[in-house]
C-alpha cells in the first residue's frame, strides 16, 4: 500500500496507536537511543542510535525459566516466556531493519527460538528512509542495502518536505495505517516523482563505499591462515564494542542466577555474549580454540562475510558503520575488507 | 616545538640499527581519521608516523599484548619495543615499572612533550565543528587549535577543546624517556581536581541517583578495562571462567571457581564491576582518561578514578607514576599517615 501522510497529521496517527507501546530514537546528553516515547517526542532528524532496535527484539538480558527446590528437595521449574506489550518502533533506519530481518533468519529456520519470537511478533517496525546519511561511516549500498531498503520493515516513511510518503509491506503495517484511515491520502504523481528523487539523491550521498564486495566471501575461504589477521588485530584491544553495537551480532550466553541458596531459588538467564572476549570459546579443559585476538577478529569478519553468506545468501553486515565509528583504536571494517579483497 | 621529522628520523634509526623489535606509534587512520595506533617494523615505514592533537590513545596499553606474546613464543625476540608516549602515558610506564610488570630494558621510550597544550577531546571538537569533518588540525603558538574543514580554516582556543584530563595534567612532558621530543614544560594547573567537585558537591542521595543512571547505561563491553594499561590481570573478577586453567587443573578446582559477578547488565552487578575496577586503580591510575573516552555510552568513569587520585594525594601525599622506585600506595605505610578513619 502507498499513502501520503502530512507531517501535521503525524502526531494524530501516533496518538491513534494508543494500544501500542511506542518506541523512537530520543536524545539525552548527546546520546541517541530507542526509548518509549509520546507522539511529540518523535523526530525525523537524528543520527544513528548507539544501540540498534536489536535491544528491543533481542534484549541484552532475558529470562528462560525460574527454578526452585522446596524443603523436601522437590525441584520446581517454571518457564518464563516474555510477555511484551504490542509495540511500534518508529524511526527505524533501513539498515537496522535489515539487521532485524537477519536476526529473524538466525532465530527462525530449522529451530524457532520461542523467546525471540514471542517478542519479535509483538513488534511493528516503521522505518524512516535516510535522506541524509545518519553516520559518517554509512556504507549500506556496498552490502546490498540502500537508504530506503524495505527488508525487515512493516512500513517505510520517506520525508518529502511537508509530508511523508508511506509504504506498507506487511499485514502488521497495513493494520496500523488502517487504524487511522482518514489521515492518509492516496499519493499523487508528484509525490511519486518526489520520493523517487529523494531516494536517488540519498544513494548518491552515501559517505563510504566498499567496491567489489562480491569478491570477498570466496576470498575469505582461502585466508583462514593468512598473516593479515595478525596485522589487522595488532591494535585491537579486545573490548566488546563492535559486536554489542552491531545490529546483527546475536551470540548469547546462558547462566543460572541464584537469588537464594536456601531454599534454592533462581533464574536461568540469557545475556548477550561476545566473540571478541577470550572466554567466549574457552573450553573447560583450558584449551581455547581461538587463543588470540587475531583469531577472534578473523571470526567476526568471517561470520559477517563468509559463514553467514554461505548459509543465508546474504552479507550479515548491514553497513550501519557503528563498529567503525565507535572502535576505540580506529579499526575500520571497510579497510580490513579491502585488504581481504585485494589480498594476493 | 615538536618536530615530527625528528620523531620519524629517530624511529627510522632505531629500527634500522635493530635496537627495537618494533615501534608503537600513531599514524593517519582510514577515512581521514587523524590518528590511530600503529605498529611499525620496517625502517622505511617510520615515515607513516604522525604527531597531532588527535594522538589521544595511551599506547602503553599495548605493552600488555607484547608481554603475553613473549610468554607464548618459544624463542621470543627480547629486544625492547619502541613506544611513543606523552606525559601522562609516560607515568603509566613508571607504574608498570614500579609493579615490575615490565622491566626498563623492555621498552625504548620515545617521549613527546605536549608542551602547553595536550590532546583534543573528539566529542568537544565535534560539537564545535557542528557536524563538519576536520580535514586537518594542529596547535598554533598561541594555544589555539587551527582546524581546516571543507569551509576553510578556523581557530578554537585550546581550553575549549582539550581533553578534560589535559586541563588538569600535572606532567605535560614525559617523566621517563630514552629520547625526548619537544620542550620540557611543567605547568601547574590551578586545581588538578577541579572536575571532581561537580560530583563531590552532590548529596549522597543525588550521587546515588547520578551513578545509578550512568551505570544503568553500561552494556558491559568492558572497553574501559580493555583500554586500560593497568587492567592487566590474567584473571578479572567479571570473567565467567578462570583463565588460569591449565592441563593440570583438576575438575574440583574448576567446579569451585566462584562466580563473583553475574553477566547480566543490572544495577547491582554493573555497579560492583565499576566499583571494583575503581578501587583496583587507586594509586595506579595516571588519569589518561582512556576508559572514559572509549565508553560507547559516555559513562563518566574518569570521575571515580580522579576522586581516588585526589584521596591518595590528600591523605597520603601519594603521587602516581613519577617515581618507579616508590612503594605502592596500598602496600606502604608512613608514620604520618592519617588513621582517624580507623575506629
Amino acid at each position: 500500500m502507498q499513502k501520503i501522510l502530512t507531517k501535521k497529521s503525524f502526531p494524530k496517527w501516533v496518538a491513534n496507536l494508543a494500544t501500542y507501546q511506542i518506541y523512537a530514537p530520543v536524545e539525552k546528553d548527546d546520546l541517541w537511543s530507542y526509548e518509549i516515547v509520546t507522539a511529540d517526542e518523535i523526530t525525523t532528524d537524528y543520527p544513528n542510535t548507539v544501540l540498534s532496535p536489536k535491544k528491543i527484539t533481542f534484549p541484552q538480558r532475558e529470562f528462560f525459566l525460574e527454578f526452585s527446590q522446596n524443603d523436601d528437595g522437590i525441584p520446581g521449574v517454571t518457564e518464563l516466556l516474555p510477555e511484551e506489550k504490542e509495540s511500534v518502533i518508529f524511526g527505524v533506519r533501513p539498515c537496522d531493519a535489515k539487521g532485524v530481518s537477519h536476526m529473524d533468519k538466525v532465530f527462525g529456520g530449522d529451530f524457532e527460538d520461542a523467546y525471540y519470537w514471542k517478542r519479535r511478533n509483538q513488534v511493528t517496525l516503521v522505518g524512516l528512509s535516510c535522506n541524509t546519511p545518519p553516520s559518517p561511516n554509512c556504507f549500506c549500498t556496498s552490502v546490498d542495502g540502500s537508504p530506503h531498503s524495505t527488508d525487515g520493515l512493516d512500513v517505510l516513511l520517506t520525508d518529502i518536505g511537508d509530508r511523508f510518503f508511506v509504504q506498507t509491506f506487511t499485514k502488521k503495517g497495513d493494520r496500523i495505517i488502517n487504524a487511522s484511515k482518514g489521515l492518509f491520502t492516496a499519493p499523487k504523481p508528484k509525490d511519486k516523482t518526489d520520493v523517487e528523487k529523494v531516494h536517488k539523491d540519498a544513494v548518491k550521498a552515501m559517505p563510504r563505499s566498499l567496491k567489489d564486495t562480491k569478491k570477498i566471501p570466496p576470498k575469505l575461504k582461502d585466508l583462514f591462515e593468512a598473516n593479515l589477521w595478525d596485522e589487522e588485530a595488532m591494535s585491537c584491544i579486545q573490548c566488546g564494542i563492535c559486536t554489542y553495537l552491531c545490529p546483527t551480532c546475536h551470540c548469547f550466553d546462558i547462566n543460572d542466577e541464584i537469588t537464594s541458596h536456601s531454599p534454592l531459588e533462581g533464574k536461568r538467564v540469557r545475556t548477550w555474549d561476545n566473540c571478541q572476549f577470550p572466554d567466549f570459546t574457552m573450553h573447560s579443559s583450558g584449551h581455547n580454540p581461538r587463543p588470540d585476538k587475531a583469531s577472534r577478529l578473523r571470526q567476526r569478519i568471517m561470520h559477517k562475510f563468509q559463514y553467514f553468506v554461505e548459509k543465508y545468501k546474504n552479507f550479515q553486515c548491514i553497513g550501519c558503520g557503528r563498529c567503525i565509528s565507535k572502535c576505540p583504536v580506529g579499526i575500520d571494517i571497510i579497510q580490513v575488507l579491502e585488504k581481504v579483497r585485494d589480498h594476493v | 616545538m615538536v618536530n615530527l621529522d625528528d620523531i620519524k628520523k629517530e624511529a627510522h634509526r632505531i629500527l634500522k640499527e635493530k635496537k627495537v623489535k618494533y615501534i608503537i606509534g600513531y599514524t593517519q587512520g582510514a577515512n581521514g581519521f587523524p590518528a590511530v595506533p600503529v605498529f611499525i617494523k620496517n625502517p622505511e615505514d617510520a615515515d607513516n608516523l604522525v604527531w597531532n592533537p588527535a594522538c589521544i590513545h595511551n599506547l602503553t596499553r599495548f605493552l600488555r599484548d607484547e608481554k603475553k606474546r613473549r610468554a607464548r613464543e618459544k624463542h621470543p625476540d627480547n629486544r625492547p619495543v619502541g613506544i611513543i608516549v606523552k606525559g601522562c602515558d609516560s607515568r603509566a610506564i613508571n607504574v608498570l615499572l614500579q609493579e615490575k610488570y615490565i622491566a626498563r630494558e623492555d621498552v625504548f621510550v620515545l617521549g613527546v612533550s605536549c608542551e602547553d597544550t595536550g590532546v583534543v577531546d573528539e566529542k568537544k571538537l565535534a560539537k564545535k565543528l557542528k557536524g563538519k569533518k576536520a580535514l586537518c588540525f594542529d596547535w598554533d603558538e598561541n594555544r589555539n587549535l587551527v582546524v581546516t574543514t571543507e569551509d576553510g580554516k578556523s581557530t578554537i582556543n585550546a581550553d575549549e577543546v582539550l581533553a578534560e584530563r589535559c586541563l588538569e595534567c600535572p606532567a605535560q612532558s614525559p617523566v621517563v624517556y630514552d629520547i625526548l621530543f619537544g620542550d620540557k614544560v611543567k605547568l601547574s594547573p590551578e586545581d588538578r581536581f577541579k572536575s571532581v567537585e561537580k560530583i563531590e558537591n552532590l548529596s549522597q542521595k543525588e550521587r546515588w541517583a547520578f551513578w545509578k543512571e550512568q551505570f544503568d547505561k553500561c552494556i558491559r563491553c568492558y572497553a574501559c578495562r580493555s583500554v586500560c594499561p593497568m587492567c592487566y590481570c590474567d584473571e578479572c573478577v567479571v570473567d565467567t571462567i578462570s583463565f588460569a586453567v591449565t592441563a593440570d587443573t583438576t575438575a574440583e578446582e574448576k567446579a569451585q571457581k566462584i562466580k563473583w559477578i553475574d553477566k547480566s547488565p543490572v544495577t547491582s552487578e554493573t555497579y560492583i564491576y565499576h566499583m571494583i575496577r575503581a578501587i583496583h586503580l587507586a594509586g595506579r591510575c595516571i588519569d589518561c582518561g582512556e576508559c572514559e573516552r572509549v565508553c560507547p555510552l559516555d559513562i563518566p568513569i574518569r570521575f571515580l578514578n580522579k576522586k581516588l587520585e585526589k584521596e591518595a594525594k590528600k591523605l597520603f601525599d601519594y603521587e602516581v607514576g613519577f617515581d618507579p622506585d616508590q612503594l605502592s600506595l596500598v602496600s606502604s605505610f608512613r608514620d604520618e599517615d592519617p588513621e582517624d578513619f580507623i575506629r
